[in-house]
Formats: C-alpha cells, structure tokens, sequence
C-alpha cells in the first residue's frame, strides 16, 4: 500500500515536471520569440561565479541588496547598496560593466567615457557566503565547547554529538596520529580550515538564499586557504627543514655544480600549496558545473529535438542532478577532509628533525 | 574566463574572515575543546582499565578464598592429628604409669603377704606347740586310762582344733 502510493506520488511529480517543461515551451512560444534563446554557458558561469546581490527564488528581478564599496580612480572610496547599479543603471559614476575585460564587475565610468576597475572590496555575494558560513562554524564550535563548559564529561547528544564525532575524527584520528607531540598547537588552524571549508561546501550545495554561493568553487577563497597553509608550513619549518631543501642528503653531483636538487624542492614548496588551491577549487566548481549542466540539458535538448523531447529529459536530468548533489555532499566532506590531512602532513613535514631520518 | 581569475576582494575578505574566526577559535574554543576530549578520553580509558583491574581482583579474590580454605582444611587435619597424637600419647602414658603403680601394688602386696604368712607360719607353730602341749599335757593327765580313750581323746582334741580353724 505504502509502495503503491509512493509510486503514485512519483509518477504524478514526473509527470508534471514533463508537463511543465511542455507549457513553458509552448507559453514562450506563444508569447511571440521576443526572449532569447538560452545561453547555457552564461547560466553555467552566472551560477558559479559572484554577484553583487544575492538572488531570491521564483524572482528573476529582484536580488537581496548587498554593500559595494570601491576606491575610485582619485583614491576615494565609496560605498552604496547593489540595487543601485541594477539593470545597468548607474550610481555614482559607478556600473556593472556587460561584456568586454570587467565583464559583470563594477567599474568606474571615467569622463572620456573609458572603464576604469576600481579596487572592489565590495560584500558580494560570495564574501556574505563567507561571512554566512564563518558565523555558521563560531555557533557550530561555542555549541561544542559551551557543552563541556557547562557539562563537564557527559557525553553530549544529538546535534552536539555529530559535531564532536567529526572533531573527534579529524583530531583524533588524524591530526594526532600525523603530528604527535605538535598535534595541539597546529590543531586549531587544521580544525578551523577543516569546518570552514567543510560548511562552505555545504552551503554552496543550498540553492536558497544563506547557500548557493559558490565559495569553495572559487580560487580566490581556495587561494587564501592554501596560502595559509603555506604561510604556517613555511614560517615554522625547522632548520632541517630546510637544510632539506638547499643541501638535501643526495650525491654532490646533483646539487654542487648546477642545484639540480634545489630547484626541483624550491619548486616543491610552491607546488603543494597550489594543489591544494586547485584541488579544493576543481572537485567543488567541476561538482556545482556537472549539476547545472544536467539541468540545462532539458533546455539544450529541448532547443534541438523540440518540445516532447525536453519533457522528456526533465524527470532524467532532475534525478541525474538529484544524484551529483547527493554525491557533492560526500565529495564535500572529503575535500574538506583532504584539505586538512594534506595540510596537517605539509606542516609536519617542515617539522622534521635530525634524528626523524 | 573570469571563474579563473582570482577577485581581490574576495581574497581580502576570505582572509579576514579565517583570521577572524581562526583567532576566536583558536583562543576560546579548540584548546578547550581538544583538552575536555581528552579527559574524558582518559577518564573512559581509565574507567575501562579500573574495572578490568576490579574483575581481576575478584577472581584473584576468589582464588585466594578457595586458597585460604584449603589452607585452613589442612591445619584442621593437621590439629586433628596431632591431637590424636597426643591422646594416644596421654593413654600410652597413662597405661605405662598405671603399670608401674599396679607394679608398686602388687609388690607391695606380696610383701605384706610374705609378712602375714610367715607372721602366722609364727603364730601357727606357737600355737601348734602350745596345742601339743596342753594335748600332751591331759594325754599325760590320761595315761592311767586305757590306750583306746587316750586315742579317742587326741582324736577328739584334734578335730577341735580344726574345727577351731
């Protein structure tokens, strides 16, 4: 009975995603051709690249205003809603340039009519995700921490217990085991990047308003965290760290006349930070690509073979994107997760010592 | 290809951000976090750890118990036997002193036996004498009778003196 129902349920949502694919068709058809065809590459970029408001569903016209605030050509700032500079309009000699090198970027309107990029510290959507998801982990942590503060060495319940189960893994089973004795002082940067990184791949998977923003799929935000890395692997090297990397323990030959060895372990230094960069950036940007691609598929199909086929596609492409996303949330615990161990292994690495050989 | 394009915006923001809330974190919450979970980890470990200790200590306890038994059943044997012991010494004992003063007794029986009979052997022969004196002296008494009542006579006077003993 149960199973009867259910399948009921689904044929009757299939069926009207295939319906509703048909009537919009035919609606648009109907409607004279003034719209223009669909652009999937511009929708695939739109989606995963930033914005200057955040958009609302079933509202293509209205966005959630957000501050811009940029250093003009004479070095004064200014700062203003979004809403100001929509549909092209222009505030303050500032808009969003369409096309050419600033494409969907505020820029300065210069009186010759040239476009000058102003430094842009605007809140775009994507610094709000960031903000979002950095709040998201403060209140996720106090939550934990709060916990022992008030309960001492109960073990905690539900939600707060999930949470210490993935502390636990993270610091535990591999943060510890890795480093050693060093495990609690690098631990809070590793558990910091680990939960940041972890919520943000989260929240891009939500499609309404406090997720959608591609974060980690952007290498600006994977930059900053490799560069991080970076900064603490490097700055608290040890000597022999480093006396690793310009008199490494290998015959004279490879490093006296031509430092052959040096230059391959100073490309080294830099190559592991920016795999983690692209790493991070490629499985979450290529994850959020691979769902819309199957969601446009209807359209593409739709635009080629006609109406009936695009309804046919819906319910295909709907479950094939159901499926990536249910997959992205598996692949964003994982690249948290290797972020993390990969960072915990470079920093222990540049901690070796004389008798760690 | 703008998506490849590092915004600087994003990136300054991005950092303020992970310092942000690097910094809360790292001052308020993972040490303290880290440490409460290693206590009780610990705790947990050594709750663990005290109740093998406990188990191992009551099968040693019981172990021990039936040790202590079996010592006791053996000293109860033992006191059991040396008691034996010292009865069968005690009547071997007292059997021996027994003997020795039976021993005592009978001498000293026999000696005052020896005593009595040669006390009356004494007595016997006086009166023996005595009796044949006075025998001989009314025999004598007699003489002028005939040979017959003289004969009659001692017969008489010597069943009176057997009868007399």
């Amino acid at each position: 009975m149960k199973k009867a129902i259910t399948a009921i349920i689904a044929v009757a949502i299939i069926a009207l995603m295939a319906l509703g694919y048909a009537d919009a068709a035919a609606h648009r058809a109907h409607s004279g051709g003034g719209e223009t065809e669909v652009d999937p590459q511009e929708i695939i970029f739109e989606h995963l690249g930033d914005a200057y408001g955040w958009e609302v569903p079933f509202n293509h016209s209205q966005r959630i205003p957000l501050p811009v605030i940029v250093r003009a050509q004479d070095g004064s700032w200014h700062a203003f809603m979004s809403n100001r500079l929509e549909e092209g309009a222009q505030y303050d000699g500032f808009q969003i340039a369409k096309g050419g090198d600033y494409n969907n970027k505020v820029v300065q309107v210069l009186p010759d009519g040239s476009q000058y990029r102003p430094i842009d510290l605007s809140i775009t959507k994507n610094v709000a995700g960031i903000f979002i998801a950095a709040l998201l982990v403060l209140l996720m942590v106090f939550k934990v921490r709060n916990w022992y503060k008030k309960n001492g060495m109960k073990a905690p319940r539900r939600f707060t217990a999930s949470l210490e189960l993935v502390v636990d893994f993270v610091y535990t089973d591999t943060i510890r085991p890795i480093m050693g004795k060093e495990a609690p002082k690098y631990a809070p940067y590793l558990l910091t990047a680990f939960f940041f990184i972890l919520t943000m791949n989260l929240l891009g998977l939500i499609v309404i308003f406090p997720g959608g923003a591609n974060l980690t799929g952007n290498l600006a935000v994977t930059a900053v965290l490799a560069l991080l890395t970076f900064l603490v692997t490097n700055l608290t090297g040890t000597k022999h760290y480093w006396k690793e990397i310009f008199w490494p323990e290998v015959p004279t030959a490879l490093k006296l006349p031509v430092p052959l060895m040096q230059i391959i372990e100073l490309f080294g230094i830099f190559t592991k930070p920016i795999a983690l960069m692209i790493r991070l950036f490629a499985n979450m940007m290529g994850g959020h690509m691979v769902v819309i691609v199957f969601m446009l598929l209807i359209f593409i199909f739709g635009s080629m073979f006609g109406t009936a086929i695009g309804g046919v596609m819906t319910p295909l492409s709907v479950a094939l994107s159901l499926f990536m996303l249910l997959l992205d949330v598996l692949v964003s615990f994982i690249q948290a997760y290797v972020f993390t161990i990969l960072s915990t292994m470079f920093i222990s690495m540049a901690h070796v010592h004389e008798h760690a050989e | 290809m703008e998506l490849f394009k590092p915004e600087f915006g994003l990136a300054f923001w991005m950092f303020i951000a992970f310092l942000c809330l690097f910094g809360i974190l790292a001052k308020w919450a993972w040490p303290f976090i880290i440490k409460s979970m290693e206590e009780r980890a610990d705790l947990i470990d050594k709750g663990v750890a005290y109740a093998q200790e406990a188990k191992s200590h009551l099968d040693n306890a019981k172990a021990e118990a039936d040790k202590l038994i079996a010592e006791a059943h053996d000293k109860q044997n033992e006191m059991l036997r040396e008691a034996e012991k010292m009865r069968n010494q005690l009547i071997e004992n007292a059997r021996g002193e027994a003997a020795v003063e039976a021993k005592k007794v009978t001498d000293a029986a026999q000696v005052s036996l020896e005593q009595a009979r040669k006390e009356a052997e004494k007595q016997l022969r006086t009166e023996v004498g005595d009796l044949a004196l006075q025998i001989a002296e009314k025999v004598i008494r007699k003489n002028i009778a005939n040979d017959d009542a003289q004969r009659a006579l001692v017969d008489q006077y010597l069943s009176e003196v057997e009868s007399k003993n």
